[in-house]
């Protein structure tokens, strides 16, 4: 599904020069739960960017679903994004001025599905999610794990093919935190491709294979059996 | 999508109340004051345009040239109507003479002498030709009324005043000036208000060639009145170039043979540009320069611009807090024009908020405004015209104030904006925002200065020494007729025995006034000179009435028929006397009549207004043109003073309509025009400055916010609340003071030119600068004062743990 190589990712300021990716390359397989892990500025939200096509790199190969990326430009990138991967943040992200259902629905909104299929399809994740019952409640009224589940929600809500999260369980308890990773599992049992970036052991062990990173650059992978 | 974009444009507003009051607050305003500027703007610019042929609409003026200067006059010679149609055949011409002052007396049941009126507006002798030019709508009759002596055409208006309705006035017969019966013999529509033609009384002009004299209407060449005017209607194929050139033909035919001391010549004037030009006198209620107009429409578009920049300025602010919501939409798979479009219509929805309230803000300002501006015709703001401004004055309002925000949060990297990276510094426009704010002082310290410099102008002229005394003075008006004049003396002595009565005076005008009776003159039996005199006829009370100083010799004895002659100090120094005692003895004489001795010198007084320069002045007495009565009282019991002076009046004239002024308000009409303007300067310029208060108080709110840390840590560190003041001031202060060199050349280039309508005028001193500085950055500090404070009283601890 995903194929780079020789990635390169180079931060300039007028002084400084900090290389975030150095000719990196991996592989992810479709259906594939990949947790990428590294202490804080070897690279990994940089890598994570790129592979959700938000930012685009300097040099390299960006593979995905066998078409050429590393180089789309904005418009085209916004309409890859937004058929084909969804995000989960660590701090939720969730647009405090829509209720629970609307936060959800805004991803169908930009794919163009009609109002009537909107509605069913979103009813179908938030019942699925169990937070249903919260749907007219806006952000500020959940809690953490809520929050994070009506993330997941709609980050799924599109059936996409791939899912980014980074960091999902940073701000939640481990209680909440386990439930978020049973969600992620579920999905990828369901199909979908799951990379993770992650300071958590725990959560990492959800996953198929570890990869390690340090300076910009794979240290390490550990396949999970 | 646009339903979820107007849905969270909505949460948004409610969210962030205070900024989105601010902004609905000052564009609602904006909007608000704007749209009546135009109101009034367009009023203005309307005036005869409902007239179907106002493009070929014409008035045939007169130009003097004289040897120094030229004059202007609105008339043409009487015996010019008859040359112009032999002369020019293919032009229609129409012919009226404008009488102020004159008085009908309609028959009444209940009153034995019958009502009288004074006809303060004018009536109009007029030739039925007027109305194959101009287009008005008839109740009962037409044109063809006018066509015979002793008929009379009223509007509806006329008619309901002088008959309770205007179905009754018809047939009936009404006496002119108590010597002409003059019949009903048609009705016409009231009217438009917005006209310099405002036609209610209409006399055929038939019957005024039977009274000319009566009326000072003599069929020749010599005498140019301002109330004769000519109008023509040309074809649609002539060109107003070709007749000007005819014109100037029949000019040099008709004058150059009469061999006068100036160049005289006709040319046509535009029915559009009458209402605009001070050169000419006007038949309407006032003449309103192009500049005034000018001046309002760009403070209207001044007021608009701070509107959107303070829009402007708060959104890319705020943009700050809001890059976090673009970063998800963008995530999610919103492109850069999705997001655009989005920010526009929030720009949108608040826009659309502000224009509902800033039709309810004019709805209720609408009458009061309508008043200062002494608009008559009635104003509603529901006409497609209005409404077309508005809706376009809200879409160029959505574009002004909506696409520099949403370009610059549309353009957001999602990444950092996801991870609230985005700091004020960080987002692009804060030069943009700084150079705004001075944008937006730049104006609003114009406008001070503008203010301060009218209300000091008008100041000066309302409290300028004009040579006489204003005080107190009562001024009757009447037609002057012989029954008036046969009672004259005995009136005065009555008058006299009045206690609050000083003194008492006969006169043809007022030391001041917009009369403009001018001859020309010859001095000491030379040739005639290469200017004109002004004239006025009085009694040797005048003197004492008015208060005029005399510099040399006494007044002029008081006679029925010029004898002797008054002149002022202008007239000496245009002939280049220098002694005022030199010309005492000396011969003067108007036109061709006879050499008058002159026996008074006068100091000089203002005869017009400030606008113009004092003129030269010959005072000498005539009965026949003295039709004025100025009177001037004892301070004390002027209300039993005039009514004591209206029974004598009654009981001398019970036949003449009781028509007192004062003459100090005589002199106030003078400056109607300025009064008004300096108002309406002073009503929007402090709506300019409020609403740049409003902008820099939601700038300096969302400071404050953003230096939460940075003052956090500084009073960690020992600062005091003084130097957190000035931490927030500074940049203000700075940026008050730059705008303040760009103001100070537009204001004074501005009003330089407008003082420069005024022969006497205050100086362009530089107090009026130092007060528009001053003044703003006092109200830029006490703006920013409130929050400034707060923010650094503000305990430091709870500061960084926020943080």
């Amino acid at each position: 599904m995903i194929k780079i190589r020789d990635l390169e990712k180079i931060y300039r300021t007028e002084e400084v020069e900090t290389v975030a990716l150095n000719k990196i390359s991996i592989d992810v397989k479709e259906g594939e739960f990949v947790a990428i892990m590294g202490p804080s500025g070897c690279g990994k939200s940089t890598l994570l960017n790129i592979l959700g096509l938000l930012d685009d790199p300097d040099n390299g190969s960006f593979l995905f679903n066998n078409i050429e990326v590393a180089h789309f430009n904005e418009r085209k990138r916004a309409d890859l994004r937004k058929h084909n991967i969804g995000f989960v943040f660590q701090s939720f992200n969730l647009i405090d001025e829509l209720t629970v259902f609307e936060n959800v629905e805004l991803p169908l909104i930009y794919t163009g599905v009609k109002a009537g299929d909107r509605k069913k399809r979103v009813e179908e994740v938030l019942d699925k999610m169990q937070i249903m019952h919260r749907r007219n409640h806006y952000p500020q009224q959940l809690s953490g794990g809520q929050q994070q589940r009506v993330a997941v929600a709609r980050a799924v809500v599109n059936n996409p093919k791939l899912i980014l999260a980074d960091e999902p369980t940073g701000n939640l308890d481990s209680s909440n935190g386990n439930e978020v990773m049973t969600l992620l599992t579920d999905l990828n049992e369901q199909g979908t491709t799951i990379i993770m970036v992650t300071h958590s052991e725990h959560d990492a062990r959800y996953s198929h294979r570890i990869i390690r990173m340090l300076d910009g650059q794979t240290v390490l992978e550990n396949i999970m059996v | 999508m646009f339903k979820n974009y107007f849905k969270t444009a909505w949460r948004s507003i409610i969210r962030n109340k205070a900024f989105s009051l601010i902004n609905i607050t000052g564009l609602s305003i904006g909007i608000a004051a704007s749209l009546l500027l135009f109101i009034v703007v367009q009023y203005e610019m309307s005036y005869d345009r409902f007239q179907p042929n106002y493009d070929r609409i014409y008035r045939v003026v007169t130009q003097d040239k004289f040897d120094k200067d030229i004059t202007y006059n609105s008339g043409v010679p009487v015996a010019a109507l008859k040359a112009l149609r032999t002369d020019l055949p293919n032009i229609q011409f129409g012919a009226l003479k404008s009488i102020y002052g004159s008085q009908v007396t309609v028959p009444s049941a209940g009153n034995a002498t019958g009502n009288k009126f004074i006809l303060k507006s004018g009536i109009f002798f007029i030739e039925p030709e007027i109305f194959n030019i101009f287009h008005y709508d008839w109740l009962v009759g037409g044109a063809d009324a006018l066509k015979d002596p002793n008929n009379i055409v009223l509007d509806e208006r006329t008619a309901t005043t002088y008959f309770g309705n205007w179905q009754q006035a018809m047939g009936k017969t009404m006496v002119l000036d108590n010597a002409i019966t003059l019949k009903v013999s048609g009705i016409l529509k009231n009217v438009p208000a917005n006209t310099d033609l405002p036609l209610s009384v209409l006399v055929s002009y038939e019957t005024l060639k039977q009274y000319g004299s009566a009326y000072n209407h003599a069929d020749n060449w010599n005498t140019t009145s301002s109330n004769f005017n000519v109008f023509a209607l040309l074809s649609p194929a002539a060109k107003a170039a070709d007749i000007d050139k005819a014109l100037l033909q029949f000019s040099k035919r008709h004058y150059d043979v009469m061999q006068t001391n100036s160049v005289k010549r006709n040319f046509l004037q535009p029915l559009g540009t009458i209402h605009f030009d001070r050169r000419f006198e006007t038949l309407g209620d006032h003449v309103t320069s192009k500049t005034t107009l000018l001046t309002l429409s760009l403070i209207g578009l001044f007021i608009i611009l701070m509107a959107c920049v303070n829009f402007i300025n708060l959104s890319t602010a705020l943009s700050v807090n809001r890059s976090r919501e673009v970063g998800i939409r963008k995530v999610l798979g919103s492109n850069r024009s999705q997001l655009f479009a989005q920010i526009m219509s929030e720009t949108a929805v608040i826009v659309c908020l502000s224009v509902i309230l800033a039709m309810g803000i004019a709805w209720i300002v609408l009458p009061y405004i309508k008043h200062i501006a002494s608009i008559k015709e009635p104003l509603t703001l529901f006409t497609p015209k209005t409404m077309g401004m508005m809706l376009a004055m809200g879409l160029v309002v959505i574009l002004l104030a909506g696409l520099y925000p949403s370009f610059v949060l549309s353009k957001f990297n999602p990444i950092t904006a996801l991870k609230n990276k985005m700091v004020s510094a960080s987002v692009r426009g804060v030069s943009l925002r700084r150079g705004l704010v001075v944008m937006q002082f730049t104006i609003s310290q114009v406008l001070i200065i503008a203010t301060a410099v009218a209300v000091s102008q008008m100041n000066f002229i309302s409290k300028a020494d004009l040579g006489v005394n204003k005080e107190g003075v009562l001024v009757l008006s009447s037609n002057g007729d012989s029954l008036i004049q046969s009672k004259q003396m005995a009136f005065k002595q009555q008058l006299l025995q009045v206690p609050g009565v000083q003194s008492v005076s006969f006169n043809s005008d007022a030391p001041s006034s917009d009369n403009t009776w001018s001859s020309n003159f010859a001095y000491n039996h030379q040739p005639d000179e290469k200017f004109q005199v002004t004239l006025k006829f009085a009694d040797a009370d005048y003197i004492k009435t008015f208060g005029v100083h005399l510099i040399a010799g006494q007044a002029a004895a008081e006679c029925d028929t010029s004898r002797e002659a008054m002149v002022n100090e202008t007239l000496l120094k245009k002939l280049g006397i220098k002694n005022a005692n030199d010309a005492i003895g000396k011969e003067i004489r108007m036109g061709r009549n006879k050499w008058l001795p002159i026996v008074g010198v006068m100091q000089d007084f203002k005869t017009n207004s400030l606008r113009e320069e004092i003129k030269p002045l010959m005072i000498t007495s005539n009965k026949s043109f003295q039709f004025l009565t100025a009177i001037k009282l004892r301070t004390h019991q002027l209300p039993h003073t005039r009514e004591a002076i209206q029974k004598i009046w009654a009981q001398f004239y019970p036949d003449y309509a009781f028509a007192p002024s004062f003459f100090d308000e005589d002199i106030a009409k003078f400056y109607q025009q300025e009064e008004q303007l300096s108002l309406l300067y002073k009503i929007f310029a402090g709506l300019a400055i409020f609403i740049s208060c409003l902008g820099l108080y939601g700038l300096v709110s969302f400071m404050a916010v953003q230096k939460t840390k940075e003052v956090g840590i500084r009073k960690v560190l020992g600062a005091s609340v003084a130097s957190l003041l000035k931490l927030f001031s500074k940049e203000f202060t700075i940026l008050i003071i730059i705008s303040f060199f760009i103001a100070v050349p537009v204001a004074w280039y501005m009003m330089h030119t407008w003082l420069n309508n005024f022969v006497y005028r205050i100086s362009l001193s530089g107090w009026f600068f130092i007060v528009a500085i001053t003044g703003s950055i006092l109200i830029a500090w006490i703006t920013v004062g409130y929050k400034a404070i707060r923010a650094s009283l503000a305990n430091p601890v709870k500061a960084l743990r926020s943080e």
